[in-house]
């Protein structure tokens, strides 16, 4: 069961698409009044009127990630019983790509009775300028020729290279989800998981996720990931307050699963992006996604030679040097020869570096007690004592069980800790 | 607790006790008598009794006040030249108790410190010269810059001759009651390569499990003090079990402590006794010196460190994939 929660638990009616109230009315009366739809559906969810919605050729959905834009669609498609025919960012959108699909999707009857078609152009402020070349001017075409309803979605459609696009459409803006709506749904997963989560935890990832539900649910899915049935404010705090694992687990599938050198590279130009608690996560996953040892250590070896460049950068604060570890410890890790194919959804774990240094503090404090103590009355430096005396000193107390008692006196630790420590 | 290893326990208190070194105890004894002394530097491989005569000549010169006259300092273990000058200004600070006019820095591991920080060193031993004298001690006198070895009286340790060895190590076990063979010694005397400490350790080991030390228990207790723990992890990641290879890292690099250098010093010992293929050591070989460069280079010895675990991952498939060289002859 792989299945992500944002999969799982995405809303299936219109009802259930939390806090976008107005787009809905919006999105609803634009339909009710071009396209055929259920009576039902009208009467609920219709209730505008204006002119400009009415007239529109086509809607695009505008708003921060993770707020339903996407989600709404599909849920729009469902309730009015249409087939929806979706092309997002993952696919090539040159314009002869579009005009094919859109094409064939429209003159193909439909198979399972549905009552018309729909078509989604996902992120289309994500077309790329040179791989899908004329892809927006193919768009623009298709809704001027369009019998059926057209839906388009964007972070920011206020590019000045999307004018066109604006103006045979109606923007709609959905806003951020609010903490409150956020831990509302963290908190019926809990409860379908059977986790026990605290209130206090919910609302600190809802915090930090600003509005943005599929982080926070990817987020609660991580908290909780390997079967764990409880999840406190502790839990999270030991992660990191600022909740680096959300822009973390984005950033770390964005580079393993990017095609290009350079999609992986320009990762690095994200705002987010924050180079040395990626070098951590590197480290932790790279195994995960890279399980043969062959092409393992091809990663490694990459990130390895990155780190070289930043060992130099902290000594010599030669930070013109940076670029040449970033494309290493990106473009380097991403682009392996007989990469394998990567599932649909990677758990990537926390970096187990942090938990252990956490849980293992007294210790490191103790084994440093003895270290030292050893080095002073041995007049040797401690380097010596870890790589040799210890060894000796454990040789020795096997037959000699006063030994470990002379030691815990001296020093004031118990003499199982000490034991642990030989 | 310090007697507790016998290398402490025996280690020569008084010039008279020092088995070796005449021509270097006969120069530091004219400057007991004098009462003045330039700054000194010692070196050699390990085991040879730098540390022994730097604190025998603390013993001479200040009797039963030596402690409060002596400052023990490693250059590995302190952080930073601003570190040691900070102890060295605080130790100066005070006259020195007794009859000698100044006080004494024994520096260890001198060689390790890098040549900008041996700069800065200089310039602290002259600034409190009026006081204070260094012991440098050093294992590599090349490593050592020329304004710092100009201003010391040089001395050299050679590792023990095998007669002298032979002769303390007899002692040692006269004392503990201890019946010592004579191809116990041999072995001893082998695997230890001259350094005292350790044929002493190894001495300590082998009789800690019977009274009769011969060549079969120094051989067991040479396998007792290996670095059990890092040999497994090579094993471990050899075998292509990285998961687990890498558990086991952290966990001695963690919990227990252990540096990344000595990974692949432990690693590089124990590469001689693995039944591999010639070509398969060399190449290991190779591995282990480039991950040694990029510990010192990089800035994250557990990434360095998992780079030569799958490397060492890979290196084992391929050499369990490819049939031994006397059959392809």
């Amino acid at each position: 069961m792989a299945l992500p929660w944002v999969e799982k638990y995405r809303p299936k009616s219109f009802a259930d698409v939390v806090d976008q109230e107005e787009a809905k009315y919006v999105l609803a009366s634009w339909i009710c009044a071009r396209f055929r739809a259920p009576k039902d559906f009208c009467t609920r969810w219709a209730k505008k009127k204006d002119k400009e919605i009415l007239d529109a050729r086509a809607v695009l959905l505008a708003g921060p990630p993770g707020v339903g834009k996407t989600t709404l669609v599909h849920a729009l498609a469902r309730e009015i019983g249409y087939e929806l025919i979706e092309l997002n960012a993952s696919d090539v959108r040159t314009a002869e790509r579009l005009k094919e699909v859109v094409g064939r999707g429209l003159r193909e009857g439909s198979l399972f009775g549905y009552g018309g078609k729909i078509v989604l152009f996902d992120e289309v402020d994500g077309l790329h300028v040179k791989e899908d070349a004329g892809g927006l001017e193919a768009i623009i075409e298709i809704i001027e020729n369009s019998k059926v309803p057209i839906v388009m979605t964007a972070n920011n459609p206020y590019d000045p290279r999307f004018r066109p696009l604006r103006d045979i459409s109606l923007v709609v803006n959905l806003k951020r989800l609010s903490e409150e709506e956020v831990v509302e749904v963290l908190r019926r997963i809990c409860t379908s998981e059977g986790a026990k989560c605290e209130e206090e935890a919910l609302r600190s990832i809802a915090k930090s996720s600003l509005g943005d539900l599929r982080a926070a649910i990817n987020d609660l899915q991580m908290y909780l990931s390997g079967g764990r049935k409880t999840l406190t404010v502790d839990d999270i705090k030991r992660v990191g307050e600022r909740n680096p694992q959300l822009s973390m687990f984005e950033i770390l599938d964005r580079v393993y699963r990017a095609r290009w050198f350079d999609e992986a590279r320009a990762i690095s130009f994200n705002p987010s992006f924050d180079w040395e608690q990626y070098f951590i996560w590197a480290t932790e996953t790279i195994p995960v996604v890279y399980k043969e040892v062959e092409t393992m250590s091809v990663a490694y070896d990459r990130l390895s030679k990155a780190d070289m460049f930043i060992g130099r950068i902290k000594r010599t604060q030669e930070w013109e040097l940076l670029p040449y570890a970033l494309e290493l410890a990106l473009g380097g890790v991403s682009q392996i020869k007989n990469k394998p194919r990567l599932p649909p959804f990677i758990k990537y774990g926390f970096p187990q570096r942090l938990l252990i240094l956490a849980k293992s503090r007294e210790a490191r404090k103790r084994r440093d007690a003895l270290v030292e103590y050893l080095a002073q009355n041995l007049h040797v430096s401690r380097s010596y004592v870890k790589s040799e005396i210890i060894y000796v000193l454990g040789a020795l107390a096997k037959s000699d069980s006063k030994i470990v008692e002379r030691l815990s006196k001296a020093l004031g630790i118990n003499a199982i800790d000490i034991k642990t420590l030989l | 607790m310090a007697e507790l290893f016998w290398f402490e326990k025996y280690r020569p208190r008084v010039f008279d006790e020092v088995v070796d070194l005449e021509e270097v105890k006969a120069r530091l004894r004219e400057f007991v008598r004098s009462g003045n002394m330039p700054h000194l530097l010692f070196y050699g491989p390990p085991g040879t009794g730098k540390t022994t005569m730097a604190l025998v000549l603390a013993r001479e010169l200040y009797g039963e006040y030596w402690r409060e006259n002596t400052l023990e300092l490693n250059a590995s273990d302190e952080r930073g030249i601003n570190v040691i000058r900070e102890r060295v200004k605080e130790f100066a600070r005070t006259a020195p108790v007794g009859k000698a006019p100044f006080k004494l820095v024994i520096l260890d591991e001198a060689d390790n410190m890098t040549s900008d920080a041996q700069q800065a060193l200089r310039r602290i031993m002259e600034m409190y010269a009026q006081n204070t004298r260094f012991i440098l001690l050093a294992n590599y006198v090349s490593r050592i810059i020329d304004p710092i070895i100009s201003r010391c009286a040089v001395f050299r340790f050679s590792p023990m001759p095998r007669g002298l060895m032979a002769e303390r190590l007899r002692h040692i076990a006269k004392s503990e009651g201890i019946e010592l063979r004579d191809d116990a010694i041999d072995l001893i005397y082998e695997v230890s390569e001259g350094d005292m400490r350790k044929a002493i350790n190894l001495l300590q080991v082998a009789a800690a499990t019977s009274n009769v030390v011969d060549a079969n228990a120094v051989a067991s207790a040479t396998t007792m003090i290996r670095p059990a723990d890092v040999i497994e992890l090579f094993n471990l990641a050899l075998n292509g079990d990285v998961a687990k290879a890498r558990e086991k890292l952290r966990e001695l690099m963690y919990v227990k402590g252990i540096a990344g250098i000595d990974f692949i010093r432990a690693f590089q010992r124990e590469l001689i006794r693995m039944p591999l293929d010639d070509e398969v050591k060399a190449e290991i070989a190779e591995l282990l010196a480039d991950v040694d460069y990029r510990l010192t280079q990089g800035s994250d010895e557990e990434l360095q460190l998992l780079y030569l675990l799958s490397k060492l991952g890979a290196i084992g498939k391929r050499a369990r994939q490819t049939p031994p060289p006397s059959k392809r002859r």
